[in-house]
């Protein structure tokens, strides 16, 4: 019987079996009667039989022997393994998580490239932006002035008025059918601007949002357009509450628009 | 004639035994436990041999024989156990060569990965 394939355990075991087997038969034969004994030929082979059993048991003890010091070394190369294991998975994480990051960069690059595209294509000056700005929340529509005291009359909203003076106002009335008149529209405009001027703070009418009406038109230059008279052509309009002082602020602000917000802060 | 051939016997087969304890200091002397099975063996046929004449001298001998089958049976059980309990014979001696190479094959292999990655310029 080949024992090749047989692991060193199985081997070992075996010869334990055998050695017994041998021994329970010697033993049996030394205190049987006499006519039952086997031969004394017989009786030495066993003898030899299990002293060679021993020999093997001793030889394969010395193979076992070996086989730890191996198994040893597997153990520590397993040992290795394992950290090399680690290693590897600390660096796919890293890796992942650093592709994750580019990956979010490049979009958002990309996005921002897009949209400096989109800007470059229709240019507009941040003077421009300042002014419109300006103009826009020079009625105090936006939020109070610094100014504002209980009791004060203005409001950090647009009011009634100014809604209805509006677009959205004007095109309701369209849509009712009431006509448009640009003059008497024109007229209670310069109106509300001559009692704003005179009257200041204590006056119960607030400024017309300049970018409100029809009869404005936004030129190419950036300047605001009021249509006057019959064909008077069109005046440009500066829309303020106070006195002169006020456009010193305005050229200032625009002056100083390189310290303002006009940087894109995305 | 057994008996004789038995005492020429002086092999004492080798046993190594990792079982109990694992400090390094204690494995060299493991090392030398010596597995005596044939001793006890000729002892059981010497004292059957013996047959003396007496009945009392008899019965202790025959008691002395149970007792000394008892110890070889426990001898035999116990090389069982130690066996079982011997570290890496699992396979052949040629498995585990084999496998060895296979588990150096993969370190390597696990180390030149790494080594590739690490030196990657991006």
């Amino acid at each position: 019987m080949s024992s090749y394939h047989l692991s060193t355990k199985e081997r070992l075991l075996a010869i334990v079996d055998d050695i017994e087997i041998i021994s329970k038969e010697l033993i049996e034969n030394t205190i049987a009667p006499k006519h039952q004994k086997m031969s004394s030929a017989d009786h030495g082979q066993l003898v030899e039989l299990l002293v060679s059993k021993d020999k093997e048991l001793k030889a394969t003890l010395q193979l076992a022997a070996e086989q730890a010091g191996i198994e040893k070394k597997m153990n520590g190369l397993r040992e290795q393994v394992k950290e090399q294991d680690e290693e590897i998975n600390q660096l796919q994480k890293q890796l992942k998580e650093a592709e994750q990051i580019l990956a979010t960069a490049i979009f958002q690059g990309r996005q921002k490239l897009t949209s400096i595209n989109k800007a470059a294509k229709r240019p507009v000056s941040s003077e421009e932006l300042i002014k419109f700005a300006h103009r826009i929340s020079a009625s105090n529509a936006i939020c109070a002035p610094l100014t504002w005291q209980q009791g004060d009359l203005r409001r950090p909203y647009p009011t009634d008025i100014e809604m209805r003076l509006g677009f959205l106002g004007k095109s309701d009335l369209n849509i009712n059918g009431h006509g448009q008149m640009p003059n008497s529209q024109n007229n209670s405009l310069n109106e509300m601007q001559q009692r704003n001027a005179g009257a200041g703070a204590g006056s119960g009418v607030v400024d017309i949002p300049a970018s409100a009406q029809n009869q404005f038109a936004w030129h190419p230059s950036g300047e605001l357009h009021m249509t006057v008279g019959a064909g008077a052509g069109s005046v440009s309009l500066d829309t303020r509450s106070h006195k002169d002082a006020s456009q010193d602020d305005v050229e200032v602000m625009s002056t100083d628009s390189s310290s303002s917000s006009s940087s894109d802060s995305q | 004639m057994e008996s004789m051939q038995l005492d020429q016997i002086d092999v004492k087969p080798q046993l190594l035994t990792g079982s109990n304890e694992n400090s390094s200091s204690e494995s060299e002397s493991q090392k030398v436990t010596e597995l005596e099975i044939l001793p006890v063996i000729y002892e059981i046929i010497r004292s059957i041999e013996k047959d003396p004449v007496d009945n009392a001298t008899k019965q202790k001998e025959s008691q002395d024989c149970s007792q000394k089958v008892l110890e070889l049976q426990k001898r035999l059980e116990s090389a069982r156990i130690t066996i079982r309990q011997l570290p890496g014979i699992e396979y052949s001696k040629e498995e585990q060569l084999r496998r060895l190479e296979s588990l150096r094959k993969q370190l390597a292999l696990k180390q030149q990965l790494i080594k590739k990655y690490k030196n990657v310029q991006f």
